[in-house]
């Protein structure tokens, strides 16, 4: 029987079919399913598929994953010179300010005309150019550069950075024990100590996947025991029939050649 | 007495890592099976699990059990699939290899309660429904994973996936009907399943 409330509405259908949702509704359609073929087909079909996706299993796999804390690395008495870590903005200014001063010194020179495209370095020119260039440029190398001023602007901004960051990550680094990998340096000792912990645990996933294998291993020839053990059976049981039929057609020529013999005498 | 996840979660955020450990070996499972049916690489839902459980463990501190525990860690588990996914462009899949199903399915209870011809049937069905569930649009394959494997109800899917709950029965009914007729064109669907089964 068609019934607009139930008939083509996907949720009701979904809330019977998973036992999730009003109660009261679900039975209503229940009964509904009793008289609505089309209904019915869908929820039985529908119902087939669920049973279709248990089969759907993912293999068995090991899973040892912990908790490693990295030992806190003891602060070395060389531990202030080493600059704390500089932001990624940061490094990469420092970066351009580095390529920009050894362009500018490099007196980089990059010309197009007839002869094609030109890259040159100072040093790379010619002596007499150099010289040239030298009495041209007395003053010292892009003073008046537009650039330079920026320059001196982000070299300002790092070292204020730099400064502001110092005294927080000072404090931060000793009471604070970083969960999971730390970037800051470790003695030998420690290395040491690390790596073996590594090989340990290495050894350990080793062993747990060995173990794992020579289950799978134990458990497919058991398998293929079975299936050969089956073979063999069957073999046997044809080998029998064959046997039982040669048994049987020797006899019947015994019998004909005694009744032979028998009317011959 | 077993202790909840919610006592777990604050015992670590307490700094007990032990309780995170507790946590892990209670769900690595379902995240991994999660993380397969998702991807379906073994190797790489491995990897996922442990960048959860990573990243959980880093968020902890952040988690004001608003959600329960495992919903939050399903929902992490989802994001680094979708991420992993995206990243290799490529649609999961489920091509469990030739010559280790038999192993794989083949553990200690079902052999012995199994045939072997059991055991590839169903072999041969896995491999039918992992390719089906393959061919769906990422939500409508997590509403069913979520709904299907981990017994969420509608409600918990429909916060995970941030959508209303009729979203989620939408989703999941058209998910059902796409996977009846792939398993119907593959000839391992209802129809044939269930003429099998009826004596």
């Amino acid at each position: 029987m068609n019934d607009p409330r139930y008939c083509g509405n996907s949720d009701i259908l979904m809330s019977y079919l998973y036992e999730d949702g009003d109660e009261h509704e679900r039975r209503a359609f229940e009964a509904h399913l009793q008289g609505c073929g089309r209904c019915a087909t869908d929820a039985a079909e529908l119902r087939a598929v669920r049973k279709d996706l248990a089969a759907w299993t993912p293999p068995e796999t090991v899973l040892d994953f912990r908790v490693v804390r990295d030992p806190a690395p003891a602060r070395s008495r060389w531990a202030w010179l080493t600059p704390p870590p500089l932001p990624a903005w940061a490094q990469l200014a420092a970066a351009s300010l580095v390529v920009g001063v050894a362009v500018g010194l490099s007196g980089l020179e990059i010309r197009y005309d007839q002869q094609g495209l030109v890259v040159r370095a100072g040093w790379s020119k010619p002596a007499a150019t150099r010289a040239a260039d030298a009495s041209t440029a007395a003053k010292p190398a892009g003073a008046d550069a537009p650039w330079r001023a920026d320059l001196v602007a982000v070299q300002e901004q790092l070292r204020n950075e730099w400064r502001q960051s110092l005294p927080v990550s000072a404090t931060a680094g000793q009471g604070q024990a970083s969960p999971i990998g730390s970037g800051k340096a470790m003695s030998d000792g420690e290395y040491m100590a690390r790596v073996r912990q590594l090989i340990e645990a290495s050894e350990m996933r080793k062993d747990r996947d060995l173990a794992l294998r020579l289950t799978q291993v134990v458990r497919d020839m058991d398998t293929q025991r079975r299936a050969d053990m089956a073979r063999v059976a069957d073999g046997l049981g044809v080998l029998e029939g064959r046997t039982g039929a040669a048994v049987a057609q020797q006899r019947e020529m015994m019998n004909y050649l005694v009744r032979v013999s028998q009317k011959q005498q | 007495m077993t202790v909840t996840d919610e006592e777990l979660v604050a015992r670590s955020i307490a700094g007990d890592t032990e309780s995170f450990d507790q946590l892990i070996l209670r769900w690595e499972r379902p995240i991994y099976a999660l993380a397969y049916r998702q991807i379906g690489r073994e190797e790489d839902a491995r990897d996922i699990v442990q960048d959860a459980f990573l990243r959980a463990f880093r968020a902890l501190p952040g988690f004001k059990g608003e959600a329960k525990f495992s919903s939050w860690l399903y929902r992490i588990t989802l994001n680094l699939c979708r991420d992993f996914m995206r990243r290799a462009r490529r649609a999961p899949f489920a091509p469990t290899p030739e010559g280790r199903d038999v192993e794989d399915m083949a553990s200690a209870e079902r052999s012995t309660a199994e045939s072997i011809e059991d055991i590839l049937t169903r072999q041969d069905l896995s491999r039918h429904v992992a390719r089906a569930m393959g061919t769906l649009p990422e939500e409508q394959r997590s509403a069913i994973l979520l709904k299907e494997y981990h017994g969420l109800t509608f409600q918990e899917i429909a916060e995970l996936q941030g959508c209303p709950l009729s979203t989620v029965k939408t989703r999941l009914y058209q998910g059902l009907t796409v996977l009846r007729r792939e398993l119907d064109r593959r000839g391992t669907g209802p129809e044939r399943a269930e003429g099998s089964r009826t004596p």
